[in-house]
């Protein structure tokens, strides 16, 4: 037993829990229908990570992430990206301004960047120059212009929207840019039930105020018991022999992954998901993580991240598809059993 | 019995490794099997007789499971994998796992119901190969050494065919055609092939086996053909015997009945049948009298005549149920034993008056004529090559006819055209050379597959007719 290794208690825990219970609870009852969604949203913000929502426009997404702000009390402001855009309109700029001495010096005007949460609507609209303005702020949350270096307010993250239609006019996101992204999440369209639900509760369609809201100083507690989540040895090999096994060449790369994948994820990608399953293991109010937490975040991570050849688009393969076969047939735990050999699940004895 | 959750990951992994010990015991089991197996065999196969010494060696499977728990407890499982794997079957989410490196105690509570997961194994091939491998084991060991030696020790199955040929033998043994010492020596010789075949030089047993199949048949034959011929003259015997009868009682001349009597004993004589293979018993008393016979006698030479004939039909039926003989040579013997209507004889002998019964003997000879058995038969050769004499179309040169061009204007007339003598040389014809077709305007070709058959019925003895 490892002296340096401290497990969060049961009574430790369970107010960071109770937090993310309650905001999910706040999620859901605002949003309706949007429960996997609501619950993979926070999931991304405890691991302080950027989500990309893609989706088609009237389905919530700006919503969304106004009820996020408005449940955490965080600073909020939205960039529609337009392919005018320029990167001074997004970080900021120096504007020429007299001082009281009567001199004249430039002052610099922050941009809608800085902000605890920023929604990039429809961020592929805009030129790969202002899209490449966001790598500094997403990456390393600070800005820098003229030589100077601006932290941005923490916690910082980064909304992006983008439409899957009208391709028109659009510049896709380069592969570094998606790279930065924790999760990109599909937003479909919800079931009959559900918009008649919004139909007959909201009036059009505007959104209750949250009944509760969180404190910073809880969100500040949240983020200190995510940090305290146990990542087990066997689950940290998990991940990793997953991430390995998107690249083609591999040792455990299944044969689609060989066939189909030019460049597998990055280890962005596997930090992205340890942290991601810590904040789930978080949410389910589990001091460590377990293989079915990383189950449940490893498509959303991995599904923008691994570039596809041209194979892939014939045989209309897409990355969801590959990685959920692939996770069908990596063994978690690498026991290495014989073939003929099969673990399973019993019934409790006594 | 309820487990604590290091209770049941304990459990479980002892279970795991006994199931491995387990397969993997009989997987080398099999291996063993198989091997020992195969040393059997290849200990038959050399030449070995008596291989109960190796009967030992099927206990080597028991080190050989010995062998195979300490393998497997040396490659079981690391104990961090094997409690990620009971975390994951019991749905604990990491914190079992977690308790590798903390106390968890305060979690326990949290945790699902302690069990054992469950192990499948899929035995069934692993359990199939082992019930093969002792299989072959039995049967290596079981396995008549007959079936394990070479192929220079195995005999050819040869036992029906030499049984076929001994009773063959035997059977011309009983009917004198083989003699007794010749027949003893069919015997030994077959009795000799039967313990000697070999299968690694069958021709030798197979050509043997001919040689006296052959013989066996050959002398068949030949007594089928002696029977047949005395057949044929035992019945023209009978029926000239039955027509003396007949007419003596419708009245015969003498002179006629002393010619018929005289032929009588020339026929018999003739026949030779005290002679051959078959030595035809006719009474003395009416061989010495043949020329004066009674029609008490000619009633006993007729009914010894039919008794001979009776015995040689039998002798070559029995040949024939041995298919030591063709089936049409015993139609042939069949057929000859037949007496050709001696009603119409007897009535010839009746109306001969003074003596001219010589020919009598030719009559029987020749049958009876008619449309359907006419003439000699003609011989059919296949060996010779068919002439193609007259058949063969022969290349003749034609001589050139004379060009339009050459021709030459006698004149132009209204009438008949009128020519002078130096005007009337004409050109020689296209077939004015060509040979005469022998004087006939129809000739009648004959093939030459007839041609013998035609000269032979035009050179037929005048006398038959």
């Amino acid at each position: 037993m490892s002296e340096a290794t401290v497990i969060l208690k049961p009574e430790e825990l369970q107010p960071a829990g109770e937090l993310a219970r309650k905001t999910l609870e706040q999620l859901d009852h605002i949003l309706l229908g949007r429960q996997e969604l609501h619950r993979l949203v926070l999931i991304g913000i405890l691991a302080r990570g950027h989500v990309l929502l893609e989706g088609l426009p009237g389905l919530g997404k700006t919503a969304l992430v106004r009820t996020i702000g408005q449940i955490f009390q965080l600073e909020f402001k939205r960039i529609q990206f337009t392919p005018d855009l320029m990167p001074g309109d997004v970080l900021g700029t120096h504007i020429l301004q007299e001082t009281g001495a009567g001199r004249r010096e430039l002052v610099f005007q922050p941009g809608p960047v800085f902000t605890n949460i920023l929604l990039a609507d429809e961020i592929n609209r805009a030129s790969p120059k202002t899209q490449s303005a966001m790598l500094e702020t997403m990456q390393e949350h600070c800005v820098t212009l003229l030589g100077t270096t601006r932290p941005l307010p923490e916690p910082f993250f980064v909304l992006a929207s983008q439409n899957p239609i009208e391709l028109e006019g659009t510049y896709p996101l380069p592969e570094a840019q998606l790279d930065r992204f924790l999760f990109r999440l599909i937003f479909d369209n919800v079931d009959t039930g559900v918009l008649e639900q919004i139909l007959t509760e909201r009036r059009r369609g505007e959104l209750p105020a949250p009944t509760w809201r969180m404190e910073r100083g809880e969100l500040e507690t949240l983020f200190q018991t995510m940090g305290r989540i146990h990542l087990p040895r066997p689950v940290a090999r998990y991940i990793a022999r997953l991430v390995s096994a998107t690249h083609p060449g591999a040792a455990e790369a299944t044969e689609p992954v060989n066939r189909y994948v030019s460049y597998g994820a990055s280890p962005r990608a596997a930090i992205a998901m340890a942290e991601s399953a810590r904040a789930l293991a978080l949410i389910a109010g589990r001091p460590s993580v377990g293989f079915e937490d990383v189950k449940t975040v490893a498509a959303p991570v991995l599904n923008h991240r691994l570039i596809l050849n041209y194979q892939a688009r014939f045989d209309r393969l897409t990355a969801a598809k590959l990685v959920a076969e692939l996770i069908g047939q990596l063994d978690e735990t690498g026991l290495n059993l014989p073939k003929d050999v099969e673990l399973a699940s019993s019934q409790p004895e006594g | 019995m309820k487990f604590t959750h290091p209770q049941a990951l304990a459990a479980f992994s002892h279970r795991l490794e006994r199931l491995l010990v387990l397969r993997s015991a009989l997987q080398l089991a099999t291996v063993w099997f198989f091997v020992w197996g195969v040393t059997v065999l290849a200990l038959k196969m050399a030449g070995v007789r008596s291989v109960a010494w190796l009967t030992p060696g099927l206990l080597g499977c028991l080190p050989l499971a010995v062998y195979a728990a300490a393998r497997e407890h040396r490659r079981r499982p690391a104990a961090g994998a094997l409690r990620a794997n009971y975390d994951r079957l019991n749905e604990c989410g990491g914190l079992v796992m977690a308790g590798e490196v903390a106390d968890m105690t305060e979690w326990e509570a949290r945790l699902p119901g302690a069990s054992v997961p469950a192990l499948r194994w899929h035995g069934g091939r692993t359990v199939g190969l082992l019930g093969l491998s002792l299989v072959f084991a039995a049967t290596a060991w079981w396995l008549p050494a007959r079936y394990t030696t070479l192929g220079a020790r195995h005999t050819l199955e040869i036992g029906a065919l030499v049984d076929q040929l001994q009773a063959e033998v035997r059977l011309l043994q009983q009917e004198k055609i083989v003699k007794d010492q010749k027949a003893e020596d069919f015997h030994k010789q077959l009795s000799q092939l039967k313990e000697d075949s070999s299968a690694v030089d069958p021709d030798k047993t197979w050509e043997a086996l001919d040689h006296i199949k052959e013989s066996d048949t050959a002398a068949a034959k030949q007594a089928a053909e002696e029977a047949l011929a005395k057949t044929t003259s035992l019945a023209q015997a009978e029926t000239m015997a039955q027509a003396m009868a007949q007419a003596e009682a419708a009245g015969l001349n003498e002179t006629t009945a002393g010619q018929a009597a005289q032929n009588l004993a020339a026929m018999v004589k003739a026949a030779k049948l005290e002679d051959g293979l078959f030595s035809s018993e006719l009474p003395p008393a009416l061989l010495a009298n043949l020329s004066s016979l009674s029609k008490e006698d000619l009633d006993k030479l007729m009914q010894a005549l039919a008794a001979n004939k009776e015995s040689l039909a039998g002798t070559v039926g029995r040949l024939a149920d041995h298919r030591l003989i063709d089936p049409s040579l015993l139609a042939q013997c069949r057929a000859a034993g037949q007496c050709t209507n001696p009603g119409a004889l007897a009535e010839y002998l009746s109306s001969c008056t003074n003596g001219h019964a010589c020919s009598l003997a030719e009559c029987l000879r020749l049958g009876k004529g008619g449309p359907g058995g006419g003439g000699p038969p003609a011989p059919m050769t296949w060996s010779d090559g068919t002439s193609e004499q007259d058949v063969k179309f022969k290349e003749q040169v034609l001589p050139p006819a004379t060009q339009l061009a050459d021709a030459k204007l006698v004149g132009v007339s209204r009438a008949a055209p009128q020519l002078s003598a130096n005007d009337a040389d004409t050109a020689p014809g296209a077939l004015d050379s060509a040979a005469a077709g022998g004087g006939s305007a129809q000739a009648q070709m004959i093939l030459p597959e007839h041609r013998q058959a035609v000269r032979d019925f035009f050179k037929r003895d005048p006398q038959g007719y």
